[in-house]
């Protein structure tokens, strides 16, 4: 599905070699001018239908309209431009946050600034059989974050939405 | 005063003296449905299936969600877990980032995952090992004092078992038994499926995002769509069930394959294959049978300094419809595609493959230098319906869905502030409305409940099978 742009520009003495990939998603029916994400060197292609109907071909002196999105070296162990890299491949602005953890995200507090359950570890139930009642007593649980919860209260931090 | 005190004059009675004079008493519409349905205060009304127990043997979204509709009406619904590991559905969360603790008093650095979300709210959770003889009977127990079961486990497992509806029924003839599945008997009765799976197998994502004319492909809906839906159409045969059983006094048996539910959200596909031969092909944002009805990408955010990529890149669409000539005239004047009104006048003509490429090209074309807000209120301006399409955050904020109550704060009892929309986005009930009262609650938290409040198990067996991890 996916076409690529195999660099092999003469740099310092030695071919570039990095594949540039064509996301189909940008690339599928494009027309324009990309980078290497290694050298730089700016080449036209024309994609229809994911077919390469022209190109690649250098045009040196042109800005790039777009960057490729991921890039790698295989001949260099698999070094890689991953997606975001600045000047080499596109930003990558598909994430639900600014700022992606990928791990476990530890909240004491809902958006609008009240107790939520969300960081470990937790108090056990103290019931049989890991039975547990229907009230999480906070300030008997969690005392500290019953205090910050205090001062956001007092601090005017907590909204009704 | 009549003369004969025994007649009674209209015009004596206290109140409105002529129909007309009724009709104007009658508070407004809008202040009659706020009375009648009185978003917020749901705890104070009773519910639709108090009296009805639901055993839930469920897992993953698809049969959990046909119990929660049933919990969130009222029912007294049990869900069954893997003891200390509970529902493989708890250990999944979006991109790995949102959990809620604890899972269970042995697991104290494990939470349930968000991906748990809205298929098992009000239910009470235990734990058994269908394995162990003395948990069967158990089991058993529970079923002689149960309306229903719906379980997901591959056909004929729980039949293996002794647990299926043959031997259930024997117990309960009461008893309404549900398998959901992948697909049933016949052919692939062993094969599993997921949602991925029925939207793929039943043709729906054949048919879902653009042609790869237009750069699109085969598309799954980023929600599990078919999960969330199956379970609604089970919930719909488990109510016929009981309203069958009051009648008659018997259960039954409901078996339900998830990959016939996007079949049956195909529309006309199917029957315009058999009249004409034709297989349906995708169409995306735009529609085959109304033109222009669609979606168009402008050229400019509406939050081009949001620090969220989902506002900063991706708030650039706007719904469209105007396939009335009137409407369709008005688009194209207020966009400068006159040419096009007097190509396609008709609705016929627009409507055809070819027509609506060049439309909505113009139409974005024209959207290309304006933002979503821009575009949306000319069109509104101009009587043309278009909508901005919102993202999660922009529903959160609307106004329509707060006031209606469909978004909204719970202070659930366990794990804290919660928004959700859950039941409450299910439709208003004036009588007896849905509610949601938790969340979810941790593996086996309603254990001692169950086995001992409910079955009489002693608490000295139940501290044992514990050890044992029996539960």
């Amino acid at each position: 599905m996916c076409d690529i742009i195999w660099c092999k520009k003469e740099v310092t003495g030695k071919p570039c070699d990095t594949i540039n990939y064509l996301d189909p998603y940008c690339f599928w029916n494009w027309e324009g001018t990309i980078n290497c994400a290694e050298c730089g060197t700016v080449y036209y292609i024309h994609m229809i239908q994911g077919f390469m109907y022209q190109g690649p071909d250098e045009r040196p002196g042109e800005k790039p309209d777009t960057m490729p999105l991921y890039a790698d070296k295989p001949f260099d162990g698999y070094s890689n431009y991953r997606p975001g890299v600045e000047g080499r491949t596109r930003p990558y602005e598909c994430k639900p946050r600014s700022v992606l953890l990928g791990v476990a995200d530890m909240v004491k507090f809902s958006i609008r600034g009240r107790p939520v359950r969300g960081w470990r570890p937790q108090p056990p139930s103290a019931g049989l059989a890991g039975s547990f009642g229907f009230n999480w007593d906070i300030q008997k649980l969690t005392p500290e974050v019953w205090e910050e919860y205090q001062q956001k209260l007092a601090a005017g931090q907590v909204k009704d939405w | 005063m009549a003369k004969d005190p025994r007649v009674t004059r209209i015009e004596d009675l206290p109140g409105p003296k002529s129909k007309g004079e009724m009709d104007e008493s009658k508070m407004p519409y809008e202040e009659y449905c706020k009375k009648l349905f009185d978003v917020g205060n749901e705890h104070t009304k009773p519910t639709a299936l108090k009296g009805i127990r639901w055993l839930s043997c469920t897992m993953y979204i698809f049969t959990p969600h046909s119990v929660a509709n049933l919990a969130e009406l009222g029912a007294e619904c049990i869900k069954i877990e893997m003891s200390r590991m509970g529902d493989a559905m708890r250990h999944t969360s979006p991109f790995n980032e949102a959990y809620l603790y604890p899972l269970h008093d042995t697991r104290p650095m494990t939470g349930t995952g968000l991906g748990f979300t809205n298929a098992n709210p009000n239910k009470y959770f235990m734990t058994m090992d269908y394995h162990i003889p003395e948990m069967v009977e158990q089991f058993y127990g529970l079923v002689k004092k149960s309306d229903g079961l719906t379980e997901l486990y591959r056909p004929g497992t729980l039949d293996k078992w002794k647990m299926s509806y043959r031997y259930l029924s024997e117990m309960n003839p009461r008893f309404i038994y549900v398998w959901g599945g992948g697909f049933g008997y016949g052919p692939k009765i062993f094969g599993g499926s997921y949602d991925i799976l029925g939207q793929a197998h039943a043709g729906l994502a054949s048919i879902t995002g653009m042609h790869e004319y237009m750069g699109g492909h085969a598309t799954k809906c980023t929600n599990w769509v078919i999960d969330w839906q199956s379970g609604n159409m089970i919930t719909t045969a488990i109510l016929a069930a009981i309203h069958h059983r009051r009648k008659t006094g018997l259960g039954t048996m409901i078996e339900f394959s998830q990959v016939q539910v996007p079949t049956r959200m195909l529309g006309h596909t199917t029957t315009m294959y058999g009249k004409f031969g034709i297989v349906r092909q995708r169409w995306g944002n735009w529609d085959t049978q109304l033109a222009a009805h669609g979606i168009i990408l402008c050229g400019k955010s509406d939050f081009p300094d949001a620090d969220n990529p989902q506002d900063k890149f991706c708030a650039r669409y706007v719904m469209v419809s105007a396939f009335q000539d009137a409407d369709f005239k008005e688009l194209c004047a207020i966009t400068g595609m006159n040419n096009l009104y007097d190509k396609y006048k008709a609705h016929k003509d627009r409507v055809e493959g070819e027509a609506q490429v060049e439309i909505y090209t113009a139409l974005e074309k024209w959207a290309a230098d304006k933002s979503r807000s821009q575009v949306a209120k000319i069109l509104q301006d101009a009587g043309i319906l278009a909508e901005p399409v919102r993202n999660d955050r922009e529903v959160y904020e609307s106004p329509h869905y707060r006031e209606r109550g469909t978004v909204r704060w719970l202070d659930d009892p366990l794990f804290g502030d919660m928004v959700l929309h859950s039941g409450y986005s299910c439709g208003h009930m004036e009588k007896t409305p849905r509610r949601t009262n938790w969340h979810w609650r941790p593996v086996g938290a309603d254990n001692k409940k169950i086995y001992h409040d409910m079955l009489g198990v002693p608490l000295t067996k139940i501290k044992e099978w514990y050890d044992k991890a029996w539960i």
